[in-house]
């Protein structure tokens, strides 16, 4: 099973920006579209994104993470609506100015979890965090956390399968059609879930320990991670980005 | 400096130990009065049952003990002249390199490349000597090839070979595995310990191995120490060790079938105690040498092959039954790629046990999944006991089809013992009181703690647990993935042994298992796959014997089946088709006093 966050091996520009380039230029991206409040902004940011998931021949990704997001935007949307209660009635209790924010809201939702995920498709997790240690003098063992529980997502889904296809050969009904039903069905599975991630961790932390974790230094990473030219270049462009998010 | 060349590199002295919250002092300790030492260069395999402190001494060897599990320790431990106490575990470790159980919690990156640096720019490697140890490690390893492949993509002995060369490339002068090949395939696991012998002999890394495949520890290790209740039973080369058969018995140590052939010889005075073989061709040469040549005679084969105490009755079935579980023409293929399966056809019938064997990747679980409705064919049709999967759903398939899974773990959920015995019955609808006195009477048999939760079980009592709740259900089908791994021999006789009770009161098994012995022991017919496809289904060791069918499928098969077709060339076609390790004692015996 390949997950969204799973790195897209590739050759392209953006795979070879350094990981904390690739990291500003995803915030900046955020950071626009939370500052942006025009359609054409929000829409432009998303196309950006989309762009670029398709020249680092991510898009697929892309695409996959919007089917989960979408109906999460259409629930959003429904309640914005809501409660947003302004200019003329439209439909039922939908009003202008209820759809008007309620849509831009969703867009950003939209355009907030995409370059993430984006971001994470190009760069190895490995690279990431020591690019983080090297450039941003953030501590090791904060960027080890982080790199390591990104890196237990799959490993728990895997579990949670496994654990579910177990459950459900014994009769449990994971295969009924009622969403509230399965819901309540899965709540005690994170029991065993949970006993075996405990286990996991703890081993996580004694390998790492006796493979010198706690020597590690902001020296020892083998690659290094410089800041080049087009690095710089796309800096501005994320300087740019943000001031344009702030105009429009 | 410590390190002169001829002192031991790991000393244990008096070393007892009981983990924080464990039993109390005068219950059994996880480890008690250990005393032992590794010389440089040796190749060191650990076996016991389970619980017997294999796993505890790895960690008091590797300085997790005192380091990183809390309990009461005494004795002493001795790394390369150090206290284990009175250094940190990083020193240990640049000493001691230790492979875990569970490779995936001790992989950090995604590819194998930067898995391999991660200990090396940790250790301070310089920089520049950093390109050479990598291509040396790979090499060593045999791993070149994949050196820019993502760690995901690869296979459980791929995996397991980098998680060892992440470790090698420190350049420890132990190297400490717990259970390497639990979870590989045969062919994975020679693969596994052929690296280990190169390390050992080419590098001199001194290797510590825990395992529980005894054909292969007798095969690869220098010496063997053998675990139980937490002391040090028994040490010596692996003949010394393999030569007090009753010993090992008592303590729950399965041998390989060639030194029982042995031994058994050995009781009936047939060759001199205390030097077992440990090969098919040792054990050749010696019956060859005890009959001599013979000539050909068709006489007592029938009454030779009778008689194990393993080899199930027959039971009357496939005459006029009706098969409860069919396959015809089913095919699978994963949405997004990955293992297919093709053109699966099969029967098993009522009272069957039928064992599925093929390397990791044959399509084994996908057609496990298939019987019990986790996967619906894509085409061609699955019926268990006159259902058709693709009409009803997994949940009302439980009914008719258990598995036991390999991690018992993921099936556990309930509070108490009781509770998650019975819940099983309670899902099919059975009256809750109903549920719970059939959950008892079960209970009982197995000797299990019925309050108890079942998380706080030991490894091999939670599957006991697991098969007691498939038991309980008494279903048409029984299907069994890997029933053996991380059971030691006792435990693994206990399920194999109530499975086979169960197929006696008509119930059809199915097993999915890599070791080759409990499938010819205990299934009448195999079904051989590769590559997603049955390369060939019939009686046991015909199946088995068939030389040209087992290379292609990628199988090894059995110690004793290996040595009856060896002798049956080679000695007298006598011996042909003989499958269990007593059939050869008795033709053996006829035949040196028949001379």
């Amino acid at each position: 099973m390949l997950n969204a966050i799973d790195y897209v091996p590739g050759n392209t520009l953006l795979h070879r920006l350094n990981p904390v380039t690739k990291l500003a230029l995803a915030a900046a991206i955020i950071i626009a579209t939370f500052l942006a409040n025009t359609y054409a902004m929000l829409l432009g940011l998303l196309a950006l994104t989309f762009a670029l998931g398709v020249y680092a021949h991510s898009a697929s990704r892309l695409v996959s993470l919007l089917k989960l997001l979408v109906p999460l935007a259409v629930v959003m949307l429904l309640l914005q609506t809501a409660f947003v209660r302004g200019g003329s009635v439209v439909f039922a209790w939908m009003t202008t100015e209820g759809l008007t924010t309620g849509s831009k809201a969703c867009l950003r939702l939209l355009g907030v979890a995409l370059p993430l995920i984006l971001m994470l498709t190009v760069t190895k997790l490995v690279d990431l965090s020591n690019a983080c240690v090297e450039v941003l003098h953030i501590p090791y063992r904060y960027a080890f956390t982080f790199t390591t529980a990104l890196r237990f997502v799959p490993v728990f889904s895997q579990q949670m399968n496994a654990i579910m296809e177990a459950q459900c050969a014994r009769g449990v009904e994971y295969d009924t059609k009622n969403p509230l039903r399965k819901l309540q069905l899965m709540l005690p599975l994170c029991v065993p879930l949970l006993v075996s991630s405990v286990g996991k961790t703890d081993a996580t932390a004694l390998a790492a320990e006796e493979r010198g974790f706690y020597l590690r230094t902001r020296q020892s990473s083998y690659k290094r991670y410089p800041l080049t030219g087009r690095d710089y270049v796309v800096l501005a462009a994320c300087v740019a980005l943000v001031v344009l998010g702030v105009l429009a | 400096m410590p390190s002169s060349a001829d002192s031991p590199i790991i000393e244990l002295r008096d070393v007892s130990f009981s983990y924080e919250g464990g039993p109390d002092q005068d219950e059994e300790m996880a480890l008690s009065h250990v005393s032992l030492k590794v010389g440089r260069g040796e190749f060191v395999g650990v076996i016991g049952p389970s619980g017997a402190g294999k796993s505890t001494l790895a960690s008091v060897m590797s300085g997790a003990i005192p380091h990183h599990y809390r309990g009461a320790l005494y004795g002493a431990t001795i790394v390369d002249g150090n206290d284990t106490c009175e250094v940190t575990l990083t020193d240990i470790s640049r000493v001691v390199g230790s492979v875990l159980q569970d490779i995936d919690t001790q992989m950090v990156a995604s590819v194998v490349e930067d898995e391999m640096l991660f200990g090396l720019e940790n250790f301070g490697v310089p920089h520049d000597q950093i390109e050479a140890r990598l291509e040396q490690t790979l090499r060593t390893v045999g791993i070149e090839d994949l050196r820019d492949r993502e760690i995901a993509t690869l296979s459980g002995g791929q995996k397991q070979k980098v998680a060892i060369a992440a470790i090698l490339a420190l350049q420890p002068r132990v190297l400490l595995l717990d259970e390497p090949t639990a979870a590989l395939d045969p062919a994975s696991s020679t693969l596994v310990f052929d690296t280990l012998r190169k390390v050992n002999r080419e590098s001199g890394i001194t290797v510590v191995v825990i395992e529980q495949k005894v054909a292969l520890l007798s095969r690869y290790c220098d010496r063997l120490l053998v675990m139980s209740h937490g002391s040090l039973a028994l040490d010596g080369t692996p003949r010394q060790v393999f030569a007090h058969a009753e010993e090992l018995r008592k303590i729950g140590v399965d041998s390989p079938r060639v030194a029982r052939v042995y031994n058994s010889l050995a009781r009936r005075g047939l060759v001199r105690r205390g030097d077992p073989c440990l090969t098919v061709d040792e054990a050749e040469r010696l019956i060859a040498g005890l009959v001599g040549p013979h000539p050909a005679q068709v006489a007592e084969v029938p009454e030779a092959r009778a008689g194990s105490r393993h080899v199930p009755p027959q039971r009357p079935h496939s005459q006029g039954a009706q098969p409860v579980v069919e396959l015809s023409k089913v095919c699978f293929g994963y949405p997004n790629g990955g293992a297919t399966v093709d053109d699966l056809d099969m029967c098993v019938y009522p009272g069957e046990v039928v064992g599925i064997v093929g390397q990791n990747g044959a399509g084994k679980t996908t057609l496990t999944k298939l019987l019990n409705g986790l996967l619906r064919p894509s085409s061609g049709t699955v019926r268990i006991a006159g259902i058709d999967t693709a009409d009803v759903p997994t949940s009302k398939i439980a009914a008719h089809c258990s598995t036991l899974f390999q991690n018992p773990d993921n099936q556990l959920c309930k509070d108490t013992v009781l509770d998650e015995i019975a819940f099983g019955l309670e899902l099919q609808g059975v009256d809750a009181d109903e549920a719970r006195r059939r959950a008892r009477v079960v209970i009982d048999r197995f000797g299990l703690p019925a309050d108890e939760a079942p998380f706080s079980l030991s490894r091999g009592q939670r599957q006991m647990v697991a098969l007691a709740s498939v038991v309980v259900m008494e279903p048409d089908v029984v299907l069994l993935d890997e029933p053996t791994s991380g059971l030691d021999y006792r435990e693994c006789m206990t399920v194999m042994e109530t499975v086979t009770q169960m197929a006696e009161r008509g119930c059809a098994v199915i097993m999915v298992c890599h070791d080759m012995e409990v499938v010819s022991d205990f299934a009448e017919r195999i079904v051989v796959m590769a590559d997603g496809r049955i390369l060939g289904r019939g009686e046991t060791t015909q199946m088995f014997s068939d030389a040209d069918l087992m290379r292609r499928a990628y199988v090894e098969a059995p110690q004793v089946i290996e040595l009856s077709q060896a002798l049956a060339r080679d000695v007298s076609p006598e011996f042909a088709g003989i499958s269990q390790v007593s059939g050869i004692v008795d033709l053996t015996e006829g035949m040196v006093t028949r001379a």
